[in-house]
Order: structure tokens, then C-alpha cells, then sequence
């Protein structure tokens, strides 16, 4: 543990990517977490997913973008992100998880910039290779995620000062809660329109009574 | 003129120019011209094919037969085709041969379906080539032929190949009505003694081997020798991995022997039909609803699919997916094929009543012909009820319904002949000759995308790679690639010098940032170790 680190906010996230494993813990030492860094590479995460379907070469996109809707790629970004982040909270409060939502949000936001890199590094290659090259592409796509998920890991075992089985075994179930937390933000959406239809249909039906 | 009275006129025009043009798009077809672009989504194309006319029996003379040997229920029925289920055409004389089933003769005609050049062929007899002509019985009759094919040899003799499906048999004879060879159940050591042997489709391949479809067998095709003598079965299907077939396979692991015996076994389905080309490749389709492996296959000799090498296996033939119309579900259920002289492939789909027309390389050309819906069944022209068999000749092809007994005839439109023209001259590897009819095509369908992979090619062709990859965009992964491949060794060829020293730049900037922070640290740490 370097003690003499005194890093700009911005830096913090950088400094975690180069050093999976005791870069966590510098950050917790030096408090160096910071919601708006966080906030940026949140939306820099649905930014490049937005990117990756739009501007990978055409050789490797396998996405259908005949009618582009955002809706999908926000989901499957911030939307899941925050799931991960309050799923992991409601589960580690529980289980003598030392951190805080604001610890949680920084430590998975920081974690997710090697995939961000790697992504970018994709969209850009694919747009000069070609078929047979394309062993590239799964290398460094692979190489990101696995980067990531080890500094999610490593992430997790600081923030909620765990051991690494516990902090495996409260990640598979936070990809648990995360399923109940959608499945019932779903149930509660279309509970909410159809109280939503019913009581527009009530106000339909008064104005045609009221206005013969 | 007032400004407002100007734009009235020209709204009128508009109007008035609309009307016309939807009186004359508004074409006799009953069915609209489709094609499935690079999403897989169907789009609007032309036709490639319409229809020309429509003949049943009395066109071909039948009804100016003499049947009075026949009673008087037999006598109305013979003057139509009855349920026919096949049909053959000798693309070398030009002869048609139609199975008549119900009414258990083979109808001969010729193209223009001419009642004087129409003969019937309902009894034969065992000739001399026989070789059991000694047998007691010298004549005998079909009972629901399901199949015809006729091969003729070098020589300049023709063969006539019925499969006599209630007649267990599959009979070969010549143009004398004498019957040459019979093709009959093989022994019980290679067929299935519980199974029946109802032959249902025959083809002949240049050495006279006879391939013979039972629909009871899922093993592949009935391969005979020219002499009668059984040698294998030919060209079965995989049997797809489904998820029962999966657990299936598990289950084994565990099961005793006899609950494995009592188990329902996973077969592959069975071929519904088959067809040659010219060069001997057969093909052969699979009429199924719940499997899209082998669909269509082109088997060589050794019985190989070699589509599955080229990668088309993996194409899907017929519509891409299951519709809903008015509480029907319409997957394709392909019934028929047919390979004509250029190597195009038509496929007849008996679900819908449409015939698909492919390259030889499995590019979906046109979609044609439909199925009458409910209230019109099928009375329009153009329309089946239930669609039996497909067959090409020149550039007409021929569709046999079974319950209309009628035979529709299809004609190429100017736009198909173009498509043709260009794909004839693509695959003679005349890419730039291509390139004409290939814009033409662009010029009266923007849709249709083999268009732009001609012109891609033909780019690639002269060099032009920024055009070619424009082509190739969206249409062509293949084809891309390889206009790529090309277009960044120029580009770099091109462009080295430039390359190679912004390259240079950024390695010395990077020398000389990293030399500068470090001087900078050191400058700080002594002023700190100053204080």
C-alpha cells in the first residue's frame, strides 16, 4: 500500500485499471471515490455500447440497425448498472458489507473502464480488418471483459472487506437480485398501465356523460 | 395565375398521375413480387414470373377421347386430369409427361400441350427386353402412379420410369408401352419388414441408377441398379439437435436396455423429393415444418451434401418465417424441386403455394405463385388450392395442382429475363459485361440486392474498390471482404510515406514527454528535499 498517493479524482480510475489488486484497496485508504468521475464513466459505458452496434465495421456488426432505437442500449447499460449497484447494496448491507451505495456505484464504475477501453479498441480495429483477422477482435473484446470482471472481484472484496469466496458467492447472488429487481420493476410497469388505462378510461367515459 | 390556383393544378396533376400509374401497376397477377434484403425482411420486388396460362384437361384433348370401355363415373372423371402428382419434362424433344394419378395413366403431351400430340399410356405390356417375359400375365395397368421421370440414352432409346404407388412398384418402359425392368421391394435383410413400399417419387441419373422416394423410409432415396438390383440407400437426412433429441441422448446414459427399446426414437425426417441436374448432382428437398436442417441439399454421387461445405446449408430456403393470417399459420413446406438448364434452382412450396426461384449458389432470386385464400380458392388465375409438383422448361416453368387438376404455366417477365441475363454472363465470369444488365435491374427494382453484388464484383473487377465496397455494402459480407482486402493494401501502398512518419512523430513526442515529466518530478523532489 503506496501511502504517500495523492491522486486528482480523475486519476483514480486509471491508477485502479493498472493495479488490479491493491489499487482498491489505495482507494479506500485515500477515500478516493467521486460520484461525478463515476457518473462520466457510466455514461461513457452507454455512449460506446451506442457506438459498438452503430460504428463497428461492417465485416464484424452483427447488429440490426434498420430501425435504431436507443431505448434497448440504455437499458442495457445505465439501467443494468444501477440494477448491479442496488442489487449489490440491498444484498451486502445484509451480509456485513462495509460498503456504502456511493462506495459501490464508484468501485463497479471504475472497474468497467478496461471493457470501455477494450470496446473502443474493437470499434476501431474492426473498421480496418478483415474476416480472417478477426481473431484480433475476440482477443481484445475477451481481454476487457476478463480484465473487468477481475477488478469488479477485486473491487467487491475491498469495498465490503471480504474474503474472496464470500465476495464470489455475493456476486453470483447479486446477479440474482439483480433478475428479482427487474422482474419486479417489470410486474410493477404493467400494474402501473394498466391503473393507468383503467383510470383514463373512467375520465373518458365522465367526459362523454358529462358533455351531452 | 394565383399562386393557390397553381398549386391545385399541380396537386390535380399529382392526383391524376397517381390514379394512372396504380391503374398500371396494378397488375393481373394475385400475388405481389417479394424478396428478403439483407435483414431478412421481406420487401416489394418485381415479378419475375407471371402467369401465362392455365390448362386442364380439355386443353390437352381428353375430353375427345374414347372411354366408352369405362363406366359412366370413370367416363367423366378420365376427361380431366384427376389428382395429378407429378410431372416430367424432356427438355431435349420437348415432351411433357404428366402422372395422372387417380385416373392411372401417364399423359404425354407436348409444349403447347397440343391435343393431336397428346397420347395416354394406361397399359402396358411385359416385352421381350423382360427378362421374365415368360411370365402367364402380358398386360398391366398402374394403380396411382405418383411419379414419372424418362432418361434416354446415348443411343437414342427412351426409358419411362413410373413409380406405382399402389402397385409397389416402380416400372420402367419404353416408348412401346413394354415394360423393360420392375423396381420392387428389396429383400427383408435391408428393408424393414413392417414397412411398407410404396414408391412416391423416381429419378433416373445418367448411368441409369434409379432413385426411388418411399415415404416411409427415412434412411434417404432407393438406390437401384439399371438391372433391378437394390445397392443402397442414398443421401438421408441429419437428424437435428433438438432439445428432445438432447435429452434423449442424456436419458441413455441412465436407461436400462429395454427402456431404451421403448424409447421414441429420433430419426431424421424423410426426403420428400428429389431432382438431377445435368452435371448428375442430385438435389433433394425436405417437406417439414419443424426442422430447417436440409431443406435442400445437392448431393454428389458418393451421396455427400456438398452445400454443406459451400456454407448454403446454413441459408433458409423458403420464407424466412411462420406468418399468421386469419388464425392459419404458413411455414414453408417444401414439396417439389426443380434444377433447369442453367443451374437455377425452383423449390415449390406446398404451404403457400409459391415457388422460389435460387441461383446455383442459393441466392434467392423470385418469389411467385401463391395459394387462394379462403373465398377464392384458388379459382383465380395464378392461385393453387394444393400445389404437387414443379417442373422448368426454357424459361417457362409449370406447376401441377392437385386438386384444381390443372397445370399453371409461368412466363418469365422482361425484368427476370434481365436478372437471367446478367446472372448467365456473372457466372461465366464476364463481370463487366454483367455490368449493363445489372443496372438495368437497379434501374426498375432498387431493391434487389444480387443486383448490387454484380456490380460490386464487376467493380472489383476494373479495380474501382471505393465503388465496389459501396456495392458490396450491406449486400455481401464475402464480397466486402474481399474489396476490403484489396482497397487497404492500396490504401496502404499509397499512403506509406505519410504513415509511416505520423508513426515516427508520435514515438519521438512520446520520448520526449516522458523525458520532460521526469525532469519535472526531479525538479519537485529537490525542491521538496530543499525545504
Amino acid at each position: 500500500m503506496r501511502f504517500d498517493l495523492d491522486l486528482p479524482a480523475w486519476k483514480w480510475p486509471f491508477y485502479v485499471m493498472r493495479h488490479p489488486f491493491e489499487g482498491y484497496e489505495d482507494l479506500r485508504w485515500k477515500k478516493g471515490y467521486n460520484m461525478k468521475v463515476a457518473w462520466v464513466i457510466v455514461i461513457a459505458f452507454f455512449i460506446i455500447s451506442v457506438a459498438s452496434a452503430q460504428f463497428t465495421g461492417f465485416l464484424f456488426n452483427r447488429t440490426y440497425v434498420k430501425v435504431f432505437n436507443i431505448v434497448p442500449y440504455f437499458s442495457s447499460s445505465v439501467i443494468l448498472f444501477l440494477t448491479w449497484v442496488i442489487g449489490n447494496w440491498s444484498l451486502c448491507t445484509l451480509f456485513d458489507g462495509e460498503g456504502t451505495m456511493k462506495n459501490i456505484f464508484c468501485v463497479s464504475a471504475y472497474a468497467l473502464l478496461p471493457y470501455l477501453f477494450s470496446e473502443v479498441i474493437v470499434i476501431i480495429a474492426s473498421n480496418f480488418l478483415l474476416r480472417t483477422e478477426g481473431g484480433f477482435i475476440t482477443f481484445f473484446r475477451y481481454l476487457g471483459i476478463v480484465w473487468s470482471v477481475v477488478l469488479m472481484i477485486s473491487a467487491m472484496k475491498t469495498v465490503h472487506q471480504y474474503s474472496i469466496p464470500k465476495t464470489l458467492v455475493a456476486m453470483f447472488f447479486t446477479v440474482v437480485a439483480m433478475a428479482i429487481i427487474l422482474f419486479l420493476a417489470v410486474l410493477l410497469l404493467t400494474l402501473f398501465q394498466q391503473v393507468f388505462v383503467f383510470g383514463y378510461s373512467v375520465y373518458t367515459e365522465l367526459m362523454y356523460r358529462f358533455s351531452i | 395565375m394565383s399562386l393557390r390556383k397553381k398549386l391545385a393544378a399541380v396537386a390535380m396533376a399529382a392526383v391524376v398521375s397517381l390514379t394512372a400509374l396504380s391503374v398500371s401497376a396494378g397488375a393481373d397477377e394475385p400475388y405481389t413480387g417479394y424478396n428478403y434484403d439483407w435483414w431478412g425482411d421481406p420487401i416489394p420486388s418485381q415479378n419475375g414470373f407471371v402467369v401465362d396460362k392455365v390448362v386442364d384437361g380439355s386443353d390437352m384433348g381428353l375430353d375427345k377421347l374414347d372411354y366408352s370401355d369405362k363406366s359412366s363415373t370413370m367416363q367423366a372423371q378420365l376427361k380431366n386430369l384427376s389428382e395429378p402428382a407429378d410431372i416430367f419434362i424432356d427438355q431435349k424433344f420437348g415432351k411433357f409427361y404428366i402422372a395422372d394419378s387417380k385416373n392411372n395413366r401417364i399423359i404425354v403431351t407436348d409444349e403447347n400441350f397440343d391435343p393431336k400430340n397428346t397420347r395416354v399410356i394406361d397399359t402396358l405390356h411385359y416385352g421381350s427386353e423382360f427378362p421374365e417375359s415368360t411370365s402367364t400375365i402380358k398386360k398391366t395397368t398402374f394403380k396411382n402412379p405418383q411419379g414419372v421421370y424418362v432418361r434416354t440414352n446415348t443411343e437414342g432409346y427412351t426409358r419411362i420410369y413410373v413409380a406405382d404407388y399402389d402397385n409397389n412398384r416402380v416400372v420402367a418402359f419404353n416408348e412401346n408401352n413394354e415394360i423393360v425392368m420392375e423396381y420392387v421391394r428389396p429383400s427383408s435383410d435391408v428393408f424393414d419388414e413392417d414397412k411398407t413400399f410404396n414408391p412416391k417419387k423416381v429419378i433416373v441419373d445418367s448411368a441409369f441408377n434409379v432413385y426411388v422416394i418411399v415415404p416411409s423410409i427415412t434412411q434417404g432415396a432407393l438406390q437401384f441398379s439399371e438391372f433391378g438390383l437394390f445397392n443402397s440407400y442414398y443421401g438421408a437426412n441429419r437428424v437435428e439437435a433438438t432439445a428432445e433429441v438432447i435429452a434423449q441422448q442424456f436419458w441413455k446414459l441412465i436407461y436400462t436396455r429395454d427402456q431404451i427399446i421403448a424409447m421414441r426414437r429420433s430419426v431424421a425426417i424423410s426426403i420428400s423429393n428429389l431432382d438431377v441436374d445435368e452435371e448428375g448432382f442430385i438435389y433433394t428437398v425436405t417437406e417439414t415444418k419443424s426442422a430447417d436442417t436440409d431443406v435442400l441439399k445437392k448431393l454428389n454421387p458418393a451421396g455427400t451434401n456438398i452445400f454443406i461445405k459451400l456454407g448454403y446449408s446454413e441459408n433458409t430456403f423458403g420464407d424466412f418465417a411462420t406468418r399468421y393470417y386469419k388464425g392459419t399459420s404458413y411455414s414453408s413446406a417444401i414439396t417439389d424441386v426443380d434444377v433447369d438448364e442453367q443451374g437455377n434452382i425452383y423449390l415449390l412450396d406446398f404451404a403457400t403455394g409459391r415457388v422460389f426461384q435460387y441461383t446455383d449458389e442459393c441466392d434467392l432470386l423470385f418469389i411467385f405463385g401463391t395459394k387462394g385464400y379462403k373465398n377464392s380458392q384458388g379459382t383465380q388465375k395464378g392461385t393453387f388450392r394444393s400445389v404437387s409438383a414443379v417442373e422448368t422448361y426454357h424459361d417457362k416453368v409449370y406447376v401441377v395442382d392437385n386438386i384444381k387438376n390443372s397445370i399453371t404455366v409461368f412466363k418469365q417477365t422482361e425484368f427476370g429475363a434481365i436478372v437471367q441475363k446478367a446472372i448467365k454472363l456473372f457466372n461465366e465470369g464476364l463481370y463487366d459485361e454483367a455490368k449493363a444488365p445489372w443496372e438495368e435491374v437497379l434501374r426498375r427494382d432498387a431493391n434487389y440486392w444480387l443486383a448490387y453484388i454484380g456490380l460490386g464484383n464487376a467493380y472489383l473487377n476494373q479495380n474501382d474498390y471505393q465503388t465496389a465496397l459501396d456495392y458490396f455494402y450491406r449486400t455481401s459480407r464475402a464480397g466486402y471482404n474481399r474489396a476490403f482486402k484489396s482497397f487497404r493494401i492500396e490504401f496502404i501502398r499509397a499512403n506509406f510515406n505519410w504513415m509511416l512518419i505520423i508513426v515516427l512523430v508520435i514515438i519521438v513526442a512520446l520520448i520526449v514527454l516522458s523525458y520532460v515529466r521526469k525532469s519535472i518530478r526531479k525538479k519537485k523532489a529537490a525542491a521538496k528535499g530543499g525545504k
